[in-house]
């Protein structure tokens, strides 16, 4: 009888300890890097690329980003303990905005004195899609905001911050340069869009979107949005798709085998490698794929 | 860990909920209601699909509403028919699982509620600590109150009839707290494992106690025991609360198993 209390005392205590053990263990093995006397954390990729290269080699400055999905894009994101933890201890938080982050809310309620900007204030977007990023000049918009935000709240590092910003501003006019020649032959041409951060391709290269539908994480397309592709395809007069590679090919790929169509796969850029250039390189990439796409 | 407002708000859920999923578990397993409550866990979905379509914007409201219903509909339809229970049971769920993904998946939404399949603990408001408070209060109670009776109604229906205790208005009781403890655990927990919680520490309490007095100590002890740990674990690994929780629970089970099947030899 006393024995089975004995038991259940040990179990209960083997498995604190163990859970202990496990914790300390998991813990000492992803140490977190020293402190530095300013955390910038940003809600997402582009957002997050942007800081690195505004906050480059200052030192005194780390930039995080938030443990964000590993598909789709960021509607349906939500925050981790781990990211709170992030945020606690975050001077400044940028974020995109326009409706992106949904977790705002929690954010503002846990943390009232955060100082939380949305990168793209005063930028304007159509239709409220904030996929803003992917028009190169609203980028550099938000690289600026980005340079200005920080630059009021390290001023001891103004003078690198802005060095940094107008370097990385002036890659981002090249790319703006090459675009310029697209948009000379693809102006007025129509297009079928798969994702709704293709808006922004459209305006920046004057394109007139026949027909869209936005394709992301765990959306299964009906049939009849098939059928609805292909009519469009019939009657509109456009052979030209952009898709998204990693939820659009399936699609794409129907498409393809029952119409006269070329579809172009673009980089939505809402994630990547952790490096500085992997905007430039991205949105390089997509530019090329235009200009095969209209024969530049 | 105690400084953030969200993990000061889910402690206090942890420690409100696992007594009230102790004690109820218990009396689902004696009564063999296991697939019963995990019915109920699926119900959720449609709750809030009907909430949504009925424009109420307070979610608990419209799950709470609908997991009661769904429960009392069960009950009546199973005591009437000639069918099997868990036919019947069966039969509820994947009609309302249905629904509920019918309609929140509409224009190819559903990922906007993935988060109800495994959990976010971040989803505890005060509110809603307030409504578990509430829902503890009233648990323990009818608890109080009923338990004899409805144990008794548990082990001879008839019997139980017989000695003037209302067996059908105590099970619809019954049905009505667990749907309420399920519905207002189920944004934190997760529907895919809402019911282990329920389940596996009663299960453990029942491999090594010899009267229902200790069938329920082990089994509330049980409960808080792999609610506080595997709130803790999953804070410093960074990984759901829900499944943390059922494997600690589950680690409980199986060790209590085999002490229980040593013991009988």
């Amino acid at each position: 009888m006393k024995q089975k209390y004995y038991f259940t005392a040990a179990l209960l205590c083997a498995v604190s300890l163990c859970a202990w053990l496990f914790v300390t263990v998991y813990n000492n093995s992803h140490k977190e890097s020293k402190r530095e006397q300013i955390t910038v954390v940003t809600s997402f990729y582009p957002v997050y690329i942007a800081a690195l290269n505004v906050a480059r080699d200052c030192g005194g400055i780390e930039v995080f980003n938030l443990s964000e999905p590993q598909t789709g894009c960021l509607h349906d994101f939500q925050l981790t303990p781990e990211d709170m933890k992030l945020i606690s201890r975050a001077d400044v938080f940028l974020v995109n905005g326009g409706g992106m982050e949904s977790f705002l809310g929690d954010v503002t309620e846990q943390y009232p004195d955060l100082a939380l900007f949305e990168t793209t204030e005063g930028l304007r977007m159509p239709d409220e899609n904030a996929h803003v990023w992917m028009s190169v000049s609203r980028y550099r918009g938000q690289v600026n905001f980005i340079a200005e935000r920080l630059c009021e709240i390290s001023p001891e590092h103004a003078q690198e911050l802005q060095a940094n910003a107008r370097a990385y501003d002036s890659k981002l006019a090249e790319l703006e340069a090459q675009q310029e020649e697209i948009l000379e032959k693809a102006k007025g041409r129509k297009i079928i869009s798969f994702h709704d951060a293709y808006a922004y391709v459209a305006d920046d290269y004057g394109l007139v979107t026949e027909y869209s539908i936005n394709l992301d994480e765990e959306r299964q397309t009906g049939a009849k949005e098939a059928a609805d592709v292909l009519s469009a395809v019939r009657d509109g007069e456009t052979n030209l798709i952009f898709a998204e590679e990693q939820y659009g090919r399936e699609l794409a790929e129907t498409v393809e085998k029952e119409a006269d169509v070329n579809v172009y796969y673009l980089d939505t850029l809402v994630r990547g490698a952790d490096e500085k250039d992997s905007y430039l390189d991205g949105m390089q990439k997509n530019i090329n794929i235009l200009k095969t796409a209209f024969g530049v | 860990m105690l400084e953030y407002g969200f993990m000061r708000n889910a402690i206090f859920a942890v420690l409100i909920i696992t007594p009230l999923f102790g004690m109820l578990g218990t009396t689902i397993i004696s009564r063999k209601m296991a697939f019963f409550s995990d019915a109920l866990g699926h119900s959720a979905l449609t709750g809030i699909a009907v909430g949504i379509v009925f424009g109420i914007s307070d979610t608990n409201l419209s799950m709470v509403l609908f997991a009661a219903a769904f429960a009392l509909l069960l009950n009546y339809i199973s005591s009437r028919s000639g069918t099997s229970a868990d036919t019947i049971i069966s039969v509820f769920s994947s009609c309302s699982v249905a629904v509920g993904l019918a309609i929140l998946s509409r224009g190819g939404n559903f990922s906007r509620y993935s988060s109800l399949l495994v959990g976010d603990i971040l989803s505890i408001s005060q509110r809603e600590i307030l409504y578990l408070l509430v829902l503890f209060v009233v648990t323990f109670v009818f608890y109080v109150v009923c338990f004899n009776r409805l144990s008794a109604a548990g082990i001879h229906r008839t019997l139980a009839a017989s000695r003037q205790i209302p067996v059908s208005l105590l099970e619809n009781l019954f049905a009505v707290v667990t749907a309420l403890i399920v519905t207002l655990s189920i944004k934190w927990v997760g529907i895919l494992i809402i019911n282990a919680l329920l389940i596996l520490p009663a299960a453990a309490s029942r491999n090594i106690s010899e009267n229902l007095r200790e069938y329920h100590f082990f089994s509330v002890l049980f409960s808080v025991f792999s609610g506080i740990t595997g709130l803790f674990v999953s804070y410093y690994i960074n990984v759901a609360t829900g499944p943390a929780i059922v494997i600690v629970a589950s680690v409980l089970y199986f060790a209590t198993y085999l002490y229980g099947r040593m013991n009988q030899r």
